[in-house]
């Protein structure tokens, strides 16, 4: 049951951290998302054998080591898409940013050492064309 | 030679040809032609006992599951198919010897691996004897003329897209009526197929299928409405044309209709259908033909209509017919291979193919003008060239057409109509460009200085391949007794019956005869009064082309399709991101109640502590979620991961534990580098949206939990894993059941999975090399000898003296690790995870980036990551298969051995690719690399 409730924890919290704003909210939300997701697949294995599976290991108390195997390749793939994803996060001249900002205002402690918004096309995600349109409408932060 | 030797051997010729072609240019046609003709020649010696009866068959298992396969079977229909097919395509490439350009050797290896592979693919189909098959192989030669046309510079992309498009609907409704008969007739058996009792028991379904298929040979064959693509392929080499005209992608349409015939012939919508689009296309052809000015559109328009003739025959479907439609379609493979290559002989002596700036050849051209003559005639059926027969017989056998005599008649006169067209624009073709016939002259054209001053006849080994098939028209036209049993063996095959060929020179004072002198009198009075009538002739049929039509079509759906993007498009992750989420809750809910009951759990006890891991999660994550910090948010799921990985350990999963641990390290380690590029606070939202989102993440964790609860704990111990642990010593030598699974039973799985880590370094590097990385925001207490904390040297003196201490010992602690995972908690992961935070530490004991002591060059690391685990793959792959462990014990110095396997190099493999991206990341966002920033890096100063 405990198991369970950390499974469903750690997955609602991933989903609310990915549909945030900002890509490093969005690579914690996954973060948490491939905690949730590995803990799922060991629990598919059972969770009442919790003796590690070694060779000589009892069959009746054994855990499933298949499952393992499994889990410990995604935890390594998840951190390579991590630094993948928090690549794009860095590059360009804008911060992390994933929507355009006509929405709120932006008041993020940091951010006033950039004084133009001209580089609309030089931002790290697909919203490059979002921007250079609010910066045609004269929309400033 | 059997026939799988057969079509082995054409695609050999594939590979032959294109190595000679690499070292000697266009003289690998003489190559490809030699092997080509001595294909043909095997082909033909099998002619006599295939005329007499003979069906050769040959299978090969491909796809048993599903009772696919390799079925190959040469019967009659399929021997005058696969000769024309060798026996132009041999002709063809000895052509190109003489027509490709001699300069730039290496330029022509791909028109001769597309060409001779458009060879063997016309050949699979015709010796195909599997539905599953002769798609493919139809499939194939439609790749095959994309590549040909488009490889013809910068102005064949358009032509070539719009016949990919025409031949790839046909493809795709080609293979819906291939699944439609499989479906029905329970086989992939062609023959058994066409002889299938369905079509006659059901003739509503027989026309559907028949009426596709018809579409999809029409579309191949260029016939009405899809006849626009071949004239518009004009853009490829002349050869090329020839080899499509000819013999190859437009013959593969009509070889489906006489291969399919059996079923559908007598079926009134097949009849309507093939008769209507190709006597519309005959004369549509005969009309467009008598308007072009450039010989190879004349061409084209011509084999567009001369194969209108041949569908229509078809359409009528009795075996005489069909008899006349395989006569037609040998003919005009002859004539119109011979008048392609002199089109392009001509072209290349008198650097035009246009009939207004063409004049006077015949006096200094008298070899090609004979070859021409002779195939022309040919074409325009004059006695006795084998012209001449084949239109006598598809004429009589239209007469013949069903089902009321006045369907005969209307067919007749359109094809009588077609056909003085063919004679009147074998006239023009001969008057404009080999006399001085000034009909269509244009003495201001823009192009006429192109023409040469002195043109030369052409070398004989240019015109030779062209002479041939039209001396063969002519000699067959005498000598058609001895074709007779092979075309009746063909036309038997097409017709489901057996069948004997009558087919004469003269055979009386027939209706066809009369019609014959009467369509080559009105031809040759529409050649003298060509002047009177081209006014008519020049008039547009249509306002707008069919070229226009599929343009606009084309255009259309792409516009159609943006559209339709546009709903679903935007510019902000957070939809894009929601919506599979809401996608899989509705999955769950209907899950749920569609399944309400799960079974039995095996064990519902859990320690307490599970109770008080719960509770550390809650800790970590639920502050995460409210952070508005950038680096406290990081620091609070960093540690939510160690919770993890204390459930990891919890649930006896050590390997995966240790693992979770270390990668968090340096998941934390990597992303507070990324941090000190980014603002130090999140972006802010509305209200009214945190409740929506908030709303999606409770109802998805609360359907995860429930979900967990339904799907796990409710069977024993998986069969695979107990297998893993009775066997997993026995098999790999090894005790540690996990990472045996890792490098020994899965191990292309983590061969894949170590890939992608090196792909995602690839990534890093690739978009930093090419995107400026945002400058540091270095926080205020950084300031460079304000305060003590300005002082890195000094400050990480405590570090850097454990660093020197520590180091060692992890390097020790990471080989360790390395050598005893295939018995003990460990492995390549682990192990290089170790050493990964050795770097970091190192990295972090720095007084400056660009002095920190981890320059490694891991790109080389990465390749041979890949390249090692790759070697021990082939290493397994000489002992039985790809990656299977090689075991042997090495003897001790000290006494006892250690149990080796090839296990351990894969692991190493691993290895160098995981600590591969630590390096990458320290260098290549920990500044270590001294990659320029942004402009205004030095913020602060």
């Amino acid at each position: 049951m405990s198991l369970a409730l950390t499974i469903g924890l750690l997955i609602g919290a991933g989903v609310f951290l990915v549909l945030q704003r900002g890509m490093i909210r969005i690579i914690l939300g996954f973060v948490l998302l491939t905690h949730g997701v590995n803990l799922l697949l060991i629990a598919a294995g059972g969770t009442a054998r919790r003796v590690p599976p070694f060779d000589g290991t009892d069959a009746a108390v054994a855990a499933d080591p298949l499952p393992q195997a499994f889990v410990l390749t995604a935890i390594v793939i998840a951190f390579a898409i991590t630094v993948v994803m928090a690549t794009f996060a860095v590059v360009g001249r804008r911060d992390d940013d994933t929507e355009s900002d006509d929405t709120v205002g932006y008041d993020t402690v940091g951010y006033d050492t950039e004084s133009d918004d001209t580089a609309g096309d030089d931002r790290p995600d697909g919203a490059a064309r979002g921007a250079a349109a609010a910066s045609r409408r004269g929309e400033t932060r | 030679m059997t026939l799988s030797a057969l079509l082995g051997a054409s695609l050999a010729v594939v590979g032959l040809t294109a190595a000679v072609s690499a070292v000697v240019g266009r003289a690998a046609g003489w190559i490809a032609a030699a092997a080509l003709a001595g294909l043909a020649v095997v082909v033909g010696m099998m002619g006599p006992a295939i005329a007499a009866g003979d069906v050769v068959r040959e299978s090969i298992p491909w796809l048993p599951t599903i009772d696919v396969a390799v079925r190959l079977r040469l019967d009659g229909l399929a021997l005058v198919f696969l000769l024309i097919v060798l026996g132009i395509g041999a002709l063809v490439m000895a052509y190109s010897a003489r027509y490709l350009s001699s300069r730039d050797v290496h330029r022509h290896t791909g028109y001769f691996v597309w060409m001779t592979l458009f060879a063997f693919a016309m050949t699979g189909l015709v010796l195909a004897d599997d539905i599953v098959l002769l798609f493919v192989f139809w499939e194939l030669t439609t790749l095959c003329s994309f590549f040909l046309i488009n490889r013809s510079g910068r102005k064949a992309s358009a032509p070539a897209v719009r016949t990919l498009i025409v031949t790839a609907i046909g493809g795709l409704i080609l293979l819906l009526a291939v699944a439609l008969m499989v479906a029905r007739t329970g086989t992939t058996v062609l023959h058994e197929i066409v002889a299938a009792e369905a079509w006659s028991a059901d003739p509503a379904f027989t026309a559907l299928v028949a009426v596709l298929v018809a579409i999809a040979a029409l579309t191949k064959s260029a016939q009405f409405p899809f006849h626009y693509w071949l004239p518009d392929a004009m853009v490829a080499p002349t050869p090329v044309s020839a080899y499509l005209h000819a013999a190859a992608m437009v013959k593969a349409g009509i070889y489906l209709l006489l291969v399919m015939s059996p079923a559908f012939a007598g079926n009134a919508a097949w009849q309507a259908v093939l008769m209507t689009s190709g006597l519309v296309t005959a004369l549509l052809g005969g009309y467009l033909a008598l308007r072009a000015v450039d010989l190879k559109q004349i061409m084209a328009y011509s084999t567009v209509g001369q194969l209108g003739f041949i569908v229509a025959t078809i359409g009528v479907g009795t075996p005489g017919a069909l008899a006349a439609a395989v006569l037609f379609t040998l003919s005009h493979a002859l004539f119109k291979a011979a008048l392609f290559m002199v089109v392009g002989i001509i072209d290349q002596q008198a650097g035009t193919r246009d009939i207004r700036l063409l004049r006077g050849l015949s006096r200094r051209m008298r070899t090609t003008l004979v070859i021409t003559v002779l195939a022309g005639l040919s074409m325009a059926g004059v006695i006795p060239l084998l012209g001449f027969i084949a239109k006598e017989y598809v004429l009589g056998a239209l007469l013949d057409a069903g089902p009321a005599p006045v369907v005969g008649i209307i067919a007749t006169l359109a094809a009588s109509l077609a056909a003085v067209a063919t004679v009147a624009y074998t006239g023009r073709i001969l008057l404009g460009a080999f006399t001085d016939d000034a009909s269509d002259d244009a003495p201001e054209h823009p192009d006429r200085h192109r023409v040469p001053p002195f043109i030369e006849e052409a070398p004989i080994a240019f015109w030779v391949p062209a002479a041939i098939p039209a001396v063969l028209g002519l000699v067959l036209g005498l000598a058609i007794p001895l074709l007779r049993p092979l075309l009746g063996a063909a036309a038997g095959a097409a017709a489901g019956e057996f069948y004997t060929a009558t087919f004469a020179l003269y055979s009386g004072p027939t209706v066809e005869l009369a019609l014959s002198l009467s369509i080559l009198s009105a031809g040759v009075i529409a050649i003298v009064a060509r002047r009177r009538l081209a006014p008519l002739i020049a008039r547009p049929l249509l306002p707008v082309t069919a070229i226009d039509i599929v343009e606009g079509l084309r255009r259309g759906i792409v516009a159609v399709g943006a559209r339709a993007g546009r709903f679903g498009a935007t510019d902000a992750h957070a939809p894009h991101l929601a919506l599979p989420w809401v996608l899989l809750g509705v999955l769950a809910v209907v899950g749920i109640w569609a399944a309400p009951s799960a079974g039995a759990v095996v064990d519902a006890t859990e320690p307490w502590t599970d109770a008080l891991l719960l509770a550390l999660t809650a800790i970590t994550v639920l502050p995460a979620l409210a952070a508005r910090s950038r680096l406290v948010a990081v620091i609070l799921i960093g540690g939510a991961g160690f919770v993890v990985a204390l459930w990891f350990f919890a649930l006896g999963a050590i390997d995966v534990g240790l693992t979770q641990l270390l990668v968090e390290l340096l998941t934390v380690v990597a992303l507070v580098l990324f941090l000190r590029r980014l603002p130090a606070l999140f972006h802010r939202v509305r209200r009214s949206r945190t409740a929506i989102t908030a709303t999606i993440a409770v109802v998805a964790g609360l359907l995860a939990t429930i979900a967990t609860l339904a799907l796990t704990g409710r069977r024993d111990l998986s069969p695979a894993g107990q297998a893993f642990l009775e066997r997993a010593y026995v098999d790999t030598g090894g005790t540690n059941i996990v990472n045996t699974i890792l490098v020994d039973y899965r191990a292309l799985d983590t061969f894949g999975e170590l890939t992608v880590v090196a792909v995602a370094g690839i990534v890093l590097s690739a978009v930093l090399a090419a995107r400026r990385l945002q400058p540091e925001r270095t926080p205020e207490v950084g300031a460079r000898g304000a305060t003590a904390l300005g002082r890195a040297t000094d400050n990480t003196l405590p570090v850097r003296v454990v660093a020197r201490w520590a180091a060692p010992v992890v390097i020790a602690l990471s080989a360790y690790l390395f050598l005893r995972g295939h018995y003990e908690p460990g492995g390549g992961f682990i192990a290089a995870l170790v050493g990964g935070t050795g770097f970091a530490l190192a990295y972090l004991g720095a007084a400056s980036d660009t002095s920190a002591p981890v320059r490694w060059p891991y790109r080389r690391l990465f390749a041979a990551g890949v390249v090692i685990a790759a070697l021990s793959g082939l290493w397994g792959l000489a002992a039985g298969s790809f990656l299977k462990p090689v075991r042997f014990d090495i003897p001790l110095p000290w006494g006892g051995e250690y149990g080796f396997t090839s296990a351990l190099v894969f692991d190493l493999g691993v290895y160098l690719a995981v600590v591969a991206i630590v390096i990458a990341l320290l260098n290549e966002v920990g500044g270590v690399l001294g990659r320029r920033a942004d402009d205004r890096e030095e913020v602060r100063a």
